[in-house]
C-alpha cells in the first residue's frame, strides 16, 4: 500500500466515524420532519412553532446569550492582555483561579452564588435574592462562567504571536499604546472565536436558567423530554428554529476560519520579558484580585456549606457511582477524540485537499445546541435494536464526542501547525510511511501538547450537563446530572459536597493542564 | 563627532549563560556602523540592549551623552530613545496597512494627522512604494516589504536605526539594490546606523566602519580597509577571506 493510500484511507475512516456520530442525530431530525410531512402529522409541530410565545422565548433567550457574549468579552479580554503581557503581579495565580469556574458547569457557580446572595445566604437579604433569581442574576453568573473562554483565548493568541512584532512596536510606542494598537489586534482571531463559542455555550445552556426561574428556550426542550411537559414529538419540532441556528454559527465560524493557520498554540510570545504598566500596575493588579475572588467566592461558599452540614461526611453514599461514571464516559470520550482528531488534524495542518470539510463537522457539533444534539441522538439510538447503545454509557460517550471532537481536532492542528514540516518530511524521504511518520515523529513528538488535547476534552466532557442530561441510561448518571437532579430537593450540604467534588476532579485536570502549558512555555 | 550610542563595558546573559563580554563601542551622528560576526556570536543582543528591550548586566549604555541603560535596569525605555529598528524577519504589522505601519510611530509621538499624511507620504516616494499606502504586508512582495519596513524606520528621523541583517532573505540582485537605497536615505537625513551582517560583502560599502564580534567579544573595530590590512585575530583573517572567496 503507497504513503499517499495509507493516509487517504486513515483519513476517509476518521471522517466517516465522525459524520457518523455529529451527522447521524441530524439526518434523523429531518427524516423524522419530512415523515411527519408526508404522513400529515406536521400540523401539530406548525401550530406550535406558529406559537408567538415560543418565538418571545427564543427572542429572549438570544438576546441573553448576546448579552452575556459582549460582557463576557468585555471582562475576558483585557484580563487576558493583562495576564498575557504585563508585569502584574500575581497575574499567573489570577489566571489559573479565573479560568477554573470555566471548566466548571455554570449552575455549580449558581447554587455558589445562591449560598452567598440567596434570601438565607451567607450575605444575602431579600433585595440580593431578587437579583439573583431573575435575568440580571443569570446573566452575571452566565458572564463570569464564559468569560474565561475569551480570556484563555485572548492569552493564547497573544502568546502565540510573533515576538518581534511587539518589539517593532515597543522601540516606539509605550506599553499601554503596544498592547491595544499590535498586541490586541494579534489575539483577535481568537477573540472572535471566543465570542462565537461563547454564544453557542449561554445559548445551550439550561442548568443556571433552570436554577434562578428564568424561560429559557432550549429548557422548554429539555421540558417536553424529561420534564411534566413530555412530549418527545414536540421537541423534535422545537429545535427546528435551534438546528438553523446552528448552521448560521458554522457559517460564521467558517468565515473567521478561513484566514487562520491553526499554529496558534506556539507560545512563544510568553517567554519574552512582560511590558512593564507602570503606574496602572496597581489598577491591573486591583483587576486580577478582583477576577480571582468572583472565581474563588462561589466555591468557597459551597465548601463552607459543605463542611458546616457535614456533607462531605455524607458524599460517598449520595454521590454513588456518579464520579466512576463522569471519568468513566470523559475519559473514553477524550480518548476517542484525540484518536479521531490527529488523522483530521493533521490533514488540516498540512491543508490537504479537504481536510476542512471533518472540520466543519465537528464545528458544526459544537455549536449545536445540545438540546438539538439531544434530540438527535434519542431519535437515532432509541430503538430496541440498538439498545445496547442507547442503554449503556456508550450513548452518553456518543453526545460528548459529536459535541467536543472539535476541541480535539482544533488542539491538535494548532500543535502539528507550529511544528516545521521537515521534521516529518525528513522522516519520510528516510523511508518512513505515514503510519509510521505518526507513530515514531508525529506523536512522540507532541505527546505532551496531545496528552494537553486529551486533559481539555476530558474538562469539558466532565463539565458537561446539557448533552448527559437528556440521554444518560437511567440510574448511571454523570457526576453533573447527579447534582443537578438533587439540588432541587437533596440535602444542601449533600448538594454542596457533591458540588466540591465535582470541583476537585476539575481542579485536578486545570492542576494538569497548566504544569504542562507552563513546560511548554519554558521549553 | 557626537556620539548617537555608546557601549561601554556591556556584559548580557540569556537564560544564565553569558552572551556578551566587555563590550565597548559607539556609533557617531551619521555614522553607519557595521557589525560582524557569526551566527550565535551576540550581535542581535547587543541590538536589544542598544534599543532597551534587555538590560545589561555589567556596563552603560548611552545615547548623546545621557545615561540609557545601567546594570541590571533599563534607565530609559524603548520608546523614549528616538530609536528605530528593522528586524530580521521585517516584524511588518499584518493587520495595519502599508501607511498604518509607517504611521503608528509617528501616532505614539503624537505628531499630527495632517503631518503624519504629509512625511509617510514623502517617506513612501523616497521608497519607491508611492501608491501602495493602503495596501497591506501580505499583499506585497519580499523587495516590497523590505521598503516598507526600511521606509517605518526612518519616518520618524530617529536618533539612530537598527539594522538586524534586514536583508537576509533577499536575492543577490535585490540586496544590492536595497543596500544602495538604504545608505543614500541614511546619508541624506544623516541618520546614524548600526548594520547588522554575518557576511561582509552587505556591509561593502555601506559601513563607515566594522565592529567584528567573536564569541561574545568584540575582536576588532576599524574600517574594511583597515580590517583587511591588519585583521586582529586568524578567525578575522579567516571571516574576511573566507567571505571574499565565495
Amino acid at each position: 500500500m503507497s504513503v499517499l493510500q495509507q493516509e487517504r484511507i486513515v483519513f476517509v475512516g476518521a471522517v466517516l466515524i465522525l459524520a457518523a456520530v455529529v451527522l447521524l442525530p441530524f439526518a434523523t431530525l429531518v427524516a423524522e420532519l419530512a415523515g411527519s410531512l408526508v404522513g400529515g402529522e406536521a400540523g401539530a409541530a406548525f401550530e406550535l412553532l406558529g406559537s408567538t410565545r415560543l418565538w418571545g422565548l427564543l427572542g429572549s433567550s438570544l438576546l441573553r446569550a448576546a448579552v452575556v457574549t459582549v460582557a463576557a468579552l468585555a471582562v475576558g479580554v483585557p484580563l487576558g492582555l493583562v495576564v498575557a503581557r504585563t508585569d502584574t503581579p500575581g497575574r499567573r495565580l489570577a489566571l489559573v483561579l479565573h479560568v477554573l469556574p470555566g471548566l466548571l458547569p455554570p449552575y455549580l457557580l449558581a447554587l455558589g452564588w445562591f449560598h452567598l446572595f440567596g434570601r438565607q445566604g451567607m450575605l444575602g437579604s431579600e433585595a440580593s435574592a431578587r437579583l439573583l433569581f431573575g435575568e440580571s442574576g443569570a446573566v452575571a453568573v452566565l458572564v463570569l462562567a464564559f468569560a474565561p473562554v475569551a480570556t484563555a483565548l485572548c492569552v493564547l493568541g497573544v502568546w502565540g504571536m510573533d515576538a518581534s512584532l511587539e518589539e517593532a512596536a515597543r522601540v516606539v510606542a509605550r506599553p499601554p499604546r503596544v498592547l491595544t494598537r499590535i498586541v490586541l489586534p494579534a489575539a483577535a482571531p481568537g477573540v472572535a472565536l471566543a465570542a462565537l463559542l461563547i454564544f453557542a455555550l449561554a445559548l445551550s445552556e439550561i442548568g443556571v436558567p433552570m436554577f434562578l426561574r428564568v424561560e429559557t428556550y432550549p429548557a422548554a426542550v429539555f421540558a417536553r423530554l424529561a420534564g411534566i411537559d413530555y412530549a418527545p414529538g414536540e421537541a423534535v419540532a422545537l429545535v427546528l428554529p435551534l438546528a438553523l441556528l446552528a448552521l448560521g454559527l458554522l457559517a460564521a465560524e467558517r468565515r473567521l476560519a478561513a484566514s487562520r493557520d491553526y499554529a496558534v498554540l506556539g507560545l512563544r510570545g510568553a517567554a519574552r520579558p512582560p511590558l512593564p504598566l507602570g503606574r496602572w500596575r496597581a489598577a491591573a493588579a486591583a483587576g486580577c484580585a478582583v477576577a480571582a475572588l468572583l472565581a474563588v467566592a462561589p466555591l468557597v461558599a459551597l465548601a463552607g456549606v459543605a463542611r458546616a452540614g457535614g456533607g462531605f461526611g455524607e458524599l460517598s453514599r449520595w454521590a454513588g457511582g456518579s464520579v466512576t461514571v463522569s471519568l468513566t464516559c470523559a475519559a473514553a470520550a477524550a480518548t476517542a477524540s484525540v484518536g479521531l482528531g490527529i488523522p483530521l488534524a493533521y490533514a488540516l495542518a498540512r491543508q490537504r485537499p479537504h481536510a476542512r470539510l471533518p472540520d466543519a463537522l465537528a464545528v458544526l457539533g459544537f455549536v449545536t445546541p445540545a438540546a438539538v444534539l439531544g434530540v438527535g441522538l434519542i431519535q437515532t439510538w432509541n430503538r430496541a435494536s440498538l439498545a445496547w447503545v442507547y442503554g449503556s454509557l456508550a450513548i452518553v460517550v456518543l453526545g460528548f464526542v459529536a459535541r467536543y471532537a472539535a476541541v480535539a481536532i482544533r488542539t491538535c492542528a494548532s500543535l502539528f501547525a507550529s511544528a516545521s514540516p521537515h521534521l516529518e518530511e525528513s522522516a519520510s524521504v528516510a523511508g518512513a510511511g505515514y503510519l509510521r511518520r505518526m507513530r515514531r515523529i508525529l506523536i512522540p513528538l507532541h505527546a505532551r501538547g496531545l496528552l494537553a488535547a486529551w486533559l481539555l476534552v476530558l474538562a469539558f466532557c466532565l463539565r458537561d450537563l446539557e448533552s448527559a442530561v437528556l440521554v444518560y441510561p437511567a440510574g448511571r448518571e454523570p457526576l453533573t446530572v447527579r447534582i443537578f437532579t438533587l439540588e432541587a430537593n437533596g440535602p444542601e450540604p449533600v448538594v454542596a459536597a457533591l458540588a466540591c467534588a465535582q470541583v476537585g476532579l476539575v481542579a485536578g485536570v486545570l492542576g494538569l493542564l497548566s504544569i504542562l502549558i507552563w513546560k511548554g512555555v519554558r521549553r | 563627532m557626537s556620539r548617537a550610542i555608546a557601549v561601554e563595558a556591556v556584559a548580557a546573559e540569556l537564560g544564565g549563560r553569558r552572551v556578551l563580554d566587555g563590550i565597548s563601542v559607539d556609533v557617531g551622528t551619521g555614522e553607519i556602523l557595521g557589525v560582524l560576526g557569526p551566527s550565535g556570536c551576540g550581535k542581535t543582543t547587543l541590538l536589544r540592549l542598544m534599543l532597551g528591550l534587555l538590560a545589561p548586566v555589567a556596563g552603560e549604555v548611552s545615547l548623546d551623552g545621557l545615561l540609557a541603560s545601567a546594570p541590571g535596569r533599563v534607565v530609559v525605555p524603548p520608546e523614549q530613545r528616538c530609536l528605530a529598528v528593522v528586524f530580521q524577519d521585517l516584524a511588518l504589522w499584518p493587520h495595519l496597512s502599508v501607511s498604518g505601519n509607517l504611521e503608528f510611530g509617528l501616532a505614539a509621538h503624537g505628531v499630527g494627522r495632517a503631518e503624519r499624511r504629509e512625511r509617510v507620504a514623502a517617506m513612501l516616494d523616497r521608497v519607491g512604494l508611492a501608491g501602495f499606502e493602503s495596501r497591506r504586508p501580505g499583499e506585497l512582495s519580499g523587495g516590497e516589504r523590505q521598503r516598507v519596513a526600511i521606509g517605518r524606520a526612518l519616518v520618524g528621523e530617529p536618533r539612530a536605526a537598527l539594522f538586524d541583517e534586514p536583508l537576509t532573505n533577499l536575492d543577490a540582485v535585490r540586496r544590492t539594490e536595497m543596500r544602495r537605497l538604504l545608505g543614500a536615505l541614511l546619508r541624506a537625513q544623516s541618520t546614524a546606523a548600526v548594520y547588522v551582517a554575518h557576511d561582509v560583502r552587505e556591509l561593502a560599502g555601506l559601513a563607515d566602519r566594522i565592529a567584528v564580534l567573536e564569541a561574545g567579544r568584540l575582536a576588532q573595530v576599524g574600517t574594511l580597509e583597515a580590517l583587511r590590512m591588519a585583521p586582529a585575530t586568524p578567525f578575522i583573517r579567516s571571516l574576511l577571506t573566507e567571505e571574499e572567496r565565495s
